[in-house]
């Protein structure tokens, strides 16, 4: 553990410029929201901006990304194929734990099952990931209902926290204790990890008073979302809702459907391109021929809380596929974001007023 | 066992031997890949499916008729989108790109020493084909073995120089039946099922494979559970929308499993629970 001055927090995002591209919370200048960013100069980073609007899964997943460029002109003309694999190492500088939880279970899912994403390895590999510990949570945080939440106990390399005149510093891998030593920083005190419990500890009981959009009894809707004993009226009326616009998806730390599609770059050469995709488009599932097995809104609805809720899909990111950051709350214009949706299952009721 | 080469991220080329015209819009592409060390390590197991690149237009998931042994690699595929156009304006000679062989397949060994009813309506037949042919080279070890296979007209008949040759093989029993009849046909009216009195189905100790388009597969499977067959003796092939072939583009999700990776061969049982349609 570890001890910097608060002004001089950048300093760490500077040592790791030198090295990696980095990444960081930075508020954009024209609509006040939050992005998480590529910065030319770590200067951008604003460590106290709220939650980015968006996650910053479009690191390891970009919205859409070439994964092949190929020319062919017909007939015996040999094919050429040049795989375009991006392994630039990244440091994240400032994440949220639960943008931390999200990016779990994308290696878990893209890295840990049969097959190996080979596109997403090398976007993940020789990362620095730098968490930023939440002492105060946001209007549409629930991350203590996921177990996400507001600090991060694994899977980063330095943990920071605001304690006040100072930030303390957790390495969590030898590559982030050699980072500290290297910038020669002072050893932080067992009274200083003392204030850090006690901040997260506050920032837990913050959340009933200021996340009073979100909360959702995740563990109470698992069961009965696994089982199927979610009543079949909760899916329609969250079909009913349901604008069909792919916003929650694209906003989840932790989905990660894509379509790919070949697009022309000239008379006889394409990109391959890898594109978000979200399973609430009802071309989704549409096969050639028009066949599509998967048809009424409500059907489709449903796939994407059973996939983030249920006991078998949990099985591939070894734990609830929801990390309670609350983005899809915030932007659904149909007011089913996860919180919700969990609220009406639970209650049996597909009614607003009781919620 | 399948312990040849997987095809996973990038497309392998293959040229395109022989093309051969099988029905309307449906034609057989005979290919082998360029590389010639990956063409000898190529394996398929029968109910696999690869993906295949046509350039230029895009990727398609496609299942795999060619018998796993002594069986020349083909696709037989019909025009039915954007992509599947664009491969059957391809000529011998021309190039394709080939991912895969992916998915279960359909089971062997387990099969063994069992009576074996294929059901195929129309195109059907295509994904059926490797376990027939397969089920050929073995027949030995089966008991008895019915094929029956529904078309629309006599023209739609799927692979005729094949149900020739199974109708004359020793221990086949070969059922064709159309459901309108032209001018000059002499064999059986009806949809598949009709046949299955005919055809005196055994239902003891056998299995069924079926595969067709969905309104035939219910029909059929209603037939066969109400004979006596266990559902999980019926065996089918599910055809879904898929962009990667290897459990992460999540297309083909339905219920908690992945027709790429944990089908596409899936038991009537196990259909059921998935809770979605065919």
């Amino acid at each position: 553990m570890y001890l910097i001055k608060k002004n001089d927090i950048l300093q760490i995002a500077k040592a790791l410029s030198t090295e990696y591209q980095v990444y960081g919370p930075v508020i954009e200048p024209g609509s006040g929201q939050t992005f998480f960013e590529k910065v030319e100069d770590v200067s951008e980073i604003n460590l106290s901006a709220p939650i980015p609007a968006a996650p910053p899964k479009h690191i390891v997943f970009p919205q859409a990304d070439r994964i092949l460029s190929y020319r062919y002109a017909g007939g015996n003309a040999p094919v050429e194929m040049k795989p375009d694999f991006k392994e630039t190492p990244k440091a994240l500088f400032g994440l949220r734990s639960c943008d931390l939880t999200g990016l779990q279970c994308l290696d878990r899912f893209f890295l840990g099952q049969e097959f190996v994403d080979e596109v997403y390895r090398s976007l993940r590999k020789k990362m620095f990931i730098v968490t930023n510990t939440c002492v105060v949570p946001f209007k549409y945080c629930f991350c203590v209902c996921t177990d996400s939440g507001p600090a991060a106990e694994e899977g980063y390399d330095l943990n920071l926290t605001d304690i006040g005149d100072n930030f303390l510093i957790e390495a969590g891998s030898a590559k982030g204790k050699a980072l500290c030593e290297k910038l020669q920083l002072a050893k932080a005190a067992d009274k200083d990890l003392a204030e850090k419990n006690r901040l997260v500890d506050k920032s837990i009981t913050l959340f009933e008073s200021f996340s009073t959009e979100s909360k959702a009894w995740v563990s109470r809707v698992m069961n009965r979302i696994t089982t199927g004993f979610a009543k079949e009226e909760v899916w329609e009326y969250v079909g009913d809702q349901c604008f069909e616009c792919g916003a929650c998806s694209f906003v989840c730390p932790s989905c990660s459907c894509f379509n790919v599609v070949d697009t022309a770059t000239g008379d006889c050469s394409c990109d391959r391109l890898r594109t978000w995709d979200s399973c609430s488009y009802e071309g989704y599932s549409r096969m050639a021929g028009g066949h599509n097995p998967r048809k009424p809104v409500e059907d489709r609805r449903n796939k994407r809380f059973f996939c983030k809720l249920s006991y078998s899909q949990s099985k591939k990111y070894l734990r609830p596929g929801c990390v309670g950051c609350g983005r899809c709350d915030w932007v659904c214009p149909g007011d089913i974001g996860m919180p919700n949706v969990v609220k009406y299952i639970r209650r049996e009721t597909t009614s607003r007023d009781q919620l | 066992m399948n312990n040849g080469t997987k095809i996973v991220t990038i497309p392998e080329t293959a040229t395109i031997e022989d093309i051969k015209d099988e029905i309307r819009d449906v034609k057989t592409f005979y290919m082998s890949l360029d590389n010639k060390e990956l063409d000898k390590n190529f394996k398929i197991k029968s109910g696999q499916f690869i993906m295949c690149t046509i350039f230029g237009a895009g990727e398609f998931a496609v299942s795999l008729p060619p018998s796993p042994e002594n069986d020349r690699f083909h696709l037989t595929v019909r025009k039915v989108g954007s992509v599947t156009d664009a491969l059957h304006e391809l000529k011998a000679g021309d190039k394709v790109g080939i991912r895969g062989p992916f998915g279960n397949g359909f089971p062997f060994e387990e099969i063994k020493g069992k009576n074996i009813i294929y059901v195929a309506g129309g195109i059907g037949l295509i994904p059926l084909r490797s376990s027939i042919v397969h089920v050929l080279q073995h027949k030995k070890e089966f008991g008895r073995v019915l094929v029956l296979h529904g078309a629309r007209t006599p023209d739609d008949l799927m692979y005729k120089e094949n149900l020739k040759e199974w109708q004359s093989f020793p221990g086949f029993e070969t059922y064709i039946t159309v459901d309108v009849g032209t001018p000059g046909w002499t064999g059986e009216v009806g949809f598949v099922h009709t046949l299955f009195d005919k055809a005196n189905l055994p239902v003891e100790n056998t299995v069924a494979f079926v595969c067709g388009p969905p309104v035939m597969f219910n029909t059929v499977i209603g037939e066969l559970l109400k004979r006596g067959l266990r559902d999980d003796c019926i065996i089918s092939t599910l055809e879904r929308h898929m962009k990667c072939g290897v459990g992460k583009c999540q297309h083909c999700a339905i219920g908690r499993t992945l027709v790429c990776t944990d089908g596409p061969v899936y038991t009537y049982r196990q259909i059921k629970t998935l809770g979605e349609q065919i």
